[in-house]
């Protein structure tokens, strides 16, 4: 029991050859700590407070150019409003709602229908990712399809799905499965097809089953291919959102942005998609938590 | 490898700058622009596919005829959209609903109306499943209609005289073919509509609750105007009112030869032509001399009935929560200019 134990830890610890997309980051990441200790005394910043430095200076940046552009009248209002009638709008839709639904509960709605195509996408794509790795024939018959509707813009495809499934939720989720797919499905086989072939053999020489061969070395080898396949794929589900409330919502926040810009209330449009923006960045920083939960081996 | 590509990239930059200097300089040194040409090099006019005498107009080339230069004619699928592109500075003329107007009015979009399109009539009309005898009947009923439209203030407008509330019924904003595939899908009980979709609701089942024509005696009158951009008309007067001279011919042409003109309209927008002389029994064409009365434009300094309707249309879409303000009556009154029609219309 215990050897299987040993490779797995082996292969967590990255030992020999490192598995997976971070193969690469793995030696340099090491290098750069090497480096760190050697020459301790140029040291001038921690790592990475450049860099955060920068990202807040970007972001105060382009809030200072935005409030000067509209303070100094250079653009029209309804093009862009100014961060106060933002703000407003966001108080306004908190509070009072748009059209009948509060900020909050137009948020919910999309980040419902979102997670349920995605989830929808990884209770399929994960274990069909797993077949198409391990079967060059099932791959044959999956591949032709996943790759044709791939590139499809959303918005082509949506028109036919509402035919079929109707206005309802349905045809919504649908298109944000359909969406989230792909990367999912693609990650999933190239994480089992990459895995190295001796770990395999050595488990199998030790005389472990299937099973183990699955719990201990498949399993573990796969995560972190799959755990990025998954964040990409919820970013491609959230681009597509705008697109899957157009036809026939009466909440969610693509929606409000879709029928904001209808009526030409830019302070909503902009309200929305900054709303929609932070919460596929709540998104994507709830699925990085995860990932060092479940790989904590890439985090060291 | 890296170094190669940035390269690459520092080359192309190069080439990129050294061709627009020549454009940025020209920018700077230029004075401020040529002194107002007498015509525009060509016209672009924005139009969404309804049956009207604008699309004679567009099928006889009668309006390069009179303004002189090429036109291109750019389609939309609802006064919101050409509104858009109104907002976007990328059409010269155009034609939206009283309440895209008012919309687009109340934001500030920078046009004015110079003509009367058309009046809506049965052409859009609110079309429902057999069994839902009345309008009080739509009561928690799913009706679809496109958001922002003439159709969808009239549906509103129409609930709210039967006691209902937006609220009361389940209300989906969906582009005309949608609603079509969702009826026939029956995913929806009712929508408020307008042609060709709404005769193929009727001739798959659907009753007439209410149409446009009957909501015009209401009080809540639709009609689509013909919009200019203002910086358009001041720097071209003598264009706009060549463009409107095009226009009243086409509006007689649909009076005076209303086969031919059936014939035209049908081939034009590829629609059937006993549908096509339907709908244009529902659509109202005013000539142009009727257009400068009290009814309808007015003449400069005395308005008419649709600049009180526009603040009528505003009024309400702030009722229903639609517009987040309304102007000063003035704004509205503004915004219609007869002057360009006046000088059309005097030989």
């Amino acid at each position: 029991m215990t050897q299987f134990a040993t490779i797995r830890d082996s292969i967590m610890r990255g030992a020999g050859k490192t598995i997976g997309r971070d193969a690469g980051n793995r030696p340099a990441r090491a290098a750069g700590r090497a480096a760190t200790q050697g020459a301790a005394s140029r040291i001038t910043l921690p790592r990475g407070s450049l860099e955060r430095l920068l990202t807040a200076a970007t972001i105060a940046a382009l809030f200072c150019a935005w409030f000067l552009l509209t303070r100094l009248e250079l653009v029209n209002p309804l093009f862009l409003p100014p961060p106060a009638a933002v703000w407003q709008a966001f108080i306004t839709t908190s509070t009072e709602g748009y059209q009948g639904s509060l900020l909050y509960q137009h948020v919910l709605a999309s980040v419902e229908r979102v997670l349920a195509g995605w989830l929808l996408a990884c209770v399929v794509g994960i274990p069909l990712g797993f077949l198409m790795g391990t079967s060059t024939r099932i791959k044959a018959v999956f591949d032709p399809i996943i790759e044709f509707y791939r590139p499809l813009p959303p918005l082509g495809l949506y028109t036919l799905i509402v035919l079929w499934l109707g206005i309802g939720e349905e045809s919504k989720i649908t298109l944000l499965f359909l969406a989230a797919l792909p990367p999912i499905t693609i990650s999933a086989t190239e994480a089992v097809k990459s895995i190295d072939r001796r770990y395999i053999t050595a488990v199998q020489s030790l005389g472990a089953d299937r099973r183990q061969l699955l719990r201990h070395v498949i399993v573990p080898a796969c995560l972190p291919g799959i755990c990025t396949g998954m964040r990409i794929s919820l970013g491609f589900t959230y681009s597509v959102l705008v697109a899957a409330e157009i036809v026939a919502a009466t909440r969610g926040i693509g929606w409000m942005v879709w029928d904001a810009a209808k009526f030409l209330l830019s302070d909503v449009v902009i309200m929305g998609l900054i709303v929609l923006g932070l919460t596929g960045l709540a998104l994507d920083l709830v699925l990085r938590r995860l990932e060092r939960a479940l790989t904590p081996w890439r985090f060291i | 490898m890296m170094r190669h590509i940035q390269a690459t990239c520092r080359a192309a930059w190069s080439s990129i700058a050294a061709r627009l200097m020549p454009v940025l300089l020209a920018f700077v040194l230029l004075p401020a622009g040529p002194a107002a040409a007498a015509s525009p090099a060509s016209i672009r006019v924005g139009y969404v596919d309804l049956v009207n005498a604008q699309i004679i107009a567009m099928a006889l080339h009668l309006t390069e005829k009179a303004v002189g230069v090429p036109v291109t004619w750019i389609k939309f699928g609802s006064g919101g959209d050409l509104n858009r592109a109104v907002a976007a500075g990328q059409i010269d003329f155009g034609g939206v609903g009283n309440p895209p107007a008012a919309i687009g009015i109340t934001r500030g979009l920078p046009y004015e109306g110079i003509f009367v399109l058309d009046e809506l009539g049965p052409v859009e009309s609110l079309v429902a499943r057999p069994d839902i005898a009345s309008l009080k009947a739509l009561k928690g009923k799913t009706i679809a209609t496109p958001f922002g439209s003439t159709s969808h203030y009239e549906l509103i407008a129409a609930l709210a005289g039967a006691g209902l509330n937006p609220a009361d019924a389940k209300i989906l904003d969906m582009d005309p073919p949608d609603i079509f595939a969702a009826w026939i899908r029956k995913d929806i009980d009712a929508a408020y509509v307008w042609q060709p979709v709404l005769g193929k609701m009727q001739a798959s089942g659907g009753k007439i609750l209410m149409d446009s024509g009957t909501m015009a005696k209401r009080g809540y009158p639709t009609w689509d105007v013909g919009v200019v951009m203002k910086d358009f008309a001041a720097k071209y007067p003598a264009t706009v009112v060549a463009y409107l001279k095009a226009e009243c011919q086409a509006i007689d042409y649909w009076h005076h030869e209303p086969k031919k003109a059936a014939a035209l309209i049908s081939k034009s927008l590829n629609l059937d032509l006993t549908e096509t002389e339907r709908e244009m029994q529902g659509t109202y064409m005013i000539p142009c001399h009727e257009q400068l009365t009290a009814n309808y434009l007015g003449t400069p300094g005395h308005g008419g009935k649709f600049a009180i309707a526009l603040v009528a249309t505003a009024k309400f879409l702030q009722s229903q929560k639609r517009l987040p303000e309304v102007k000063d009556d003035a704004v509205y009154e503004g915004f219609i200019d007869p002057s360009f029609l006046q000088k059309a219309v005097t030989p």
